[in-house]
């Protein structure tokens, strides 16, 4: 295989396994406005908690680490989906009966930070700073793949991964749940006086969000062959931010564009460029700069994202046979009346 | 026996209490409202009742049901559901969809019940498929008072359900407040308009300075001194 598509295959991951995580954060955030700004941190614990479980016994290997079962593929990234789901649960359960919107996104930013310098500096977790490294490529053996073309393969798979999960989504976002999610995004005071367990809704979405972004890690980890510290830093839960405000914040397809754009074009593309000469590193820079100011430029002229969220038609109202509104995705102007103008003796308000 | 009944209730945030030894009660098919000056402790005593703030002493009914104690989101499959004020609406989500989420604590169906609803909030029913947050301040107030509807409640309280609408709305609104009555359900609603509460009213309960200081027929406290009530000049009755 050439180095084109060698390229093109690993752009292709990188987009599939963004739409992956851009889901996960956006049923918390998106749907049930979360503002999860430890998101990596559960991303983070999916790939370790994959690489480690797949790895065999660490005695030997060089690495120090928990686990260590030489679980195969799929079992070993399930067992990191639900890893992150579980950390969501303990984050939760401290962080989220109390505290709302800013408080929380700051202590979820402190949590980050804490599980960050934890992993950093106790090696006997998952091998500190050096991290994870030789993590065997799922299923080469069996297909008897070489590095070239289980770069492909495993794109491939990736997609199928995130062809599934994204089913899935629709099902959860287009249910009665989804849209408890999204009542309680619009206004969680008027969800509970209606009957929604809030938090309950709340732990719901946290624990399927993070079960998305272990899924997430887990194929990173397993692309890559290796994962440490310096692929999660803190700040890279902006990039999955961006990557659904750009896109289309509750739009799962919008969720799509958006890591085509931001993730695939903006962050990977570039970084198969060659270096300016005299100025190595600079290409990279200077796509953090794109990003941001995309990111600036959305939230100022299209906050709706390039593919907004549009209104579900729940089965219920399918079953009724509701003709498709053309129109939702566009502004509808109010209805209103003035001084009676409108008013028919029933209160309702002329055609 | 009364749709909703509070007892000596005592309520506030955190330690400092708001609303002092409150009684009241609301019997179905009839329209009670509560007037009073701003900081009378209104809106805090239907954040108790339906259990958004707790009760520090007293009792709240709902028919032979005691719900003092009771989490806020398992009251509404009780029979008392809370209309706030302003912002009352999922603005992202659809009539339809609105007034689904509102049927969550009704058992079986709600579909039929939807249609009903639809069928009488005439606006509502055009309306159906657009985002809640496209229509107008009184008919997402409107969209409010229908949803409460999904659950058919033994009362419903409303909080300022007319602010900052039209006269013509403010109709509207009341209009539809009294057909909802006239099915048998209880209303409490929390209002500043005092001359449309006593023209709307069955009972009348008058909170100054966190207590219910005067209470009783509409047409018996349309009589009153209510300027002097209000700036607390007037004995209780």
């Amino acid at each position: 295989m050439s180095a084109f598509w060698f390229y093109v295959f690993t752009l292709v991951f990188f987009l599939f396994d963004y739409f992956i995580l851009a889901m996960g954060l956006n049923i918390q955030y998106g749907e049930t406005g979360i503002l999860n700004f430890a998101y990596i941190g559960f991303v983070a614990l999916g790939a370790y908690v994959t690489g480690a479980s797949s790895l065999p016994a660490s005695a030997g290997t060089g690495q120090q680490y928990i686990m260590g079962w030489g679980l195969p593929f799929p079992l070993n990234l399930l067992l990191g989906g639900v890893a992150a789901s579980l950390l969501a649960v303990f984050v939760a359960l401290i962080a989220m009966r109390r505290l709302r919107t800013d408080y929380l996104a700051v202590v979820l930013i402190s949590f980050s930070l804490v599980f960050y310098d934890i992993t950093n500096n106790y090696v006997p977790l998952f091998n500190g700073a050096d991290g994870l490294y030789n993590v065997p490529e799922p299923l080469a053996g069996i297909f008897k793949l070489t590095t070239n073309s289980f770069v492909p393969f495993f794109a491939i798979v990736t997609g199928l991964i995130a062809l599934i999960m994204w089913w899935a989504m629709s099902r959860i976002t287009k249910s009665p749940l989804g849209r408890t999610f999204r009542a309680i995004r619009d206004d969680e005071g008027v969800a509970a006086a209606l009957g929604k367990g809030v938090f309950r809704y709340q732990l719901t979405s946290m624990l399927i969000g993070s079960f998305y972004a272990g899924i997430g890690g887990g194929l990173l980890v397993q692309f890559g062959g290796s994962f440490n510290t310096t692929s999660w830093l803190p700040a890279e839960t902006f990039v999955v931010f961006a990557v659904i405000i750009v896109g289309g914040v509750g739009n799962n397809v919008g969720l799509l564009v958006g890591a085509l754009l931001v993730e695939t074009l903006l962050i990977h593309l570039p970084a198969f460029l060659p270096d300016i000469p005299g100025h190595p590193g600079l290409i990279e820079y200077i796509d953090t700069i794109v990003v941001g100011v995309l990111l600036w430029v959305m939230l100022w002229f299209r906050p709706q994202g390039v593919v907004p969220e549009r209104i579900r038609k729940t089965p219920l109202a399918l079953l009724q046979g509701l003709k498709s509104d053309r129109s939702t995705n566009e502004e509808v102007p109010a209805m209103s009346i003035s001084d009676g103008a409108g008013v028919n003796e029933e209160g309702g308000v002329r055609d | 026996m009364p749709a909703l009944l509070a007892e000596n209730v005592t309520a506030g945030y955190g330690r400092t209490p708001i609303i002092n030894d409150i009684s009241l009660s609301v019997e179905r098919g009839t329209v009670t409202t509560i007037i009073g000056p701003n900081g009378a402790g209104k809106s805090t005593f239907a954040k108790t009742l339906v259990g958004i703030l707790r009760t520090s002493t007293g009792r709240i009914m709902v028919e032979d049901l005691d719900i003092t104690r009771m989490p806020g989101h398992l009251i509404p499959r009780n029979g008392l559901v809370y209309v706030p004020q302003n912002d009352n609406v999922f603005k992202s989500l659809s009539v339809r969809e609105n007034l689904e989420v509102g049927g969550f604590a009704a058992k079986g169906d709600t579909s039929a019940r939807m249609e009903e609803i639809l069928s009488v909030f005439t606006d509502l029913n055009k309306a159906r498929e657009k985002r809640a947050g496209f229509l107008s301040g009184g008919q997402q107030n409107l969209l409010a008072i229908a949803r409460a509807l999904m659950v058919e409640p033994k009362v419903i309280v409303l909080d300022e359900p007319t602010a900052g609408l039209s006269p013509a709305y403010t109709d509207v609104v009341w209009n539809q407040i009294e057909r909802i009555a006239q099915t048998g359900t209880g209303i409490l609603v929390v209002e500043q308009n005092v001359e449309r509460a006593l023209k709307h009213a069955d009972f009348v309960h008058i909170f100054v300075a966190g207590s219910n200081h005067v209470h009783g027929l509409a047409s018996e406290i349309a009589s009153l001194d209510l300027p002097a009530i209000f700036l607390g000049r007037a004995e209780a009755k």
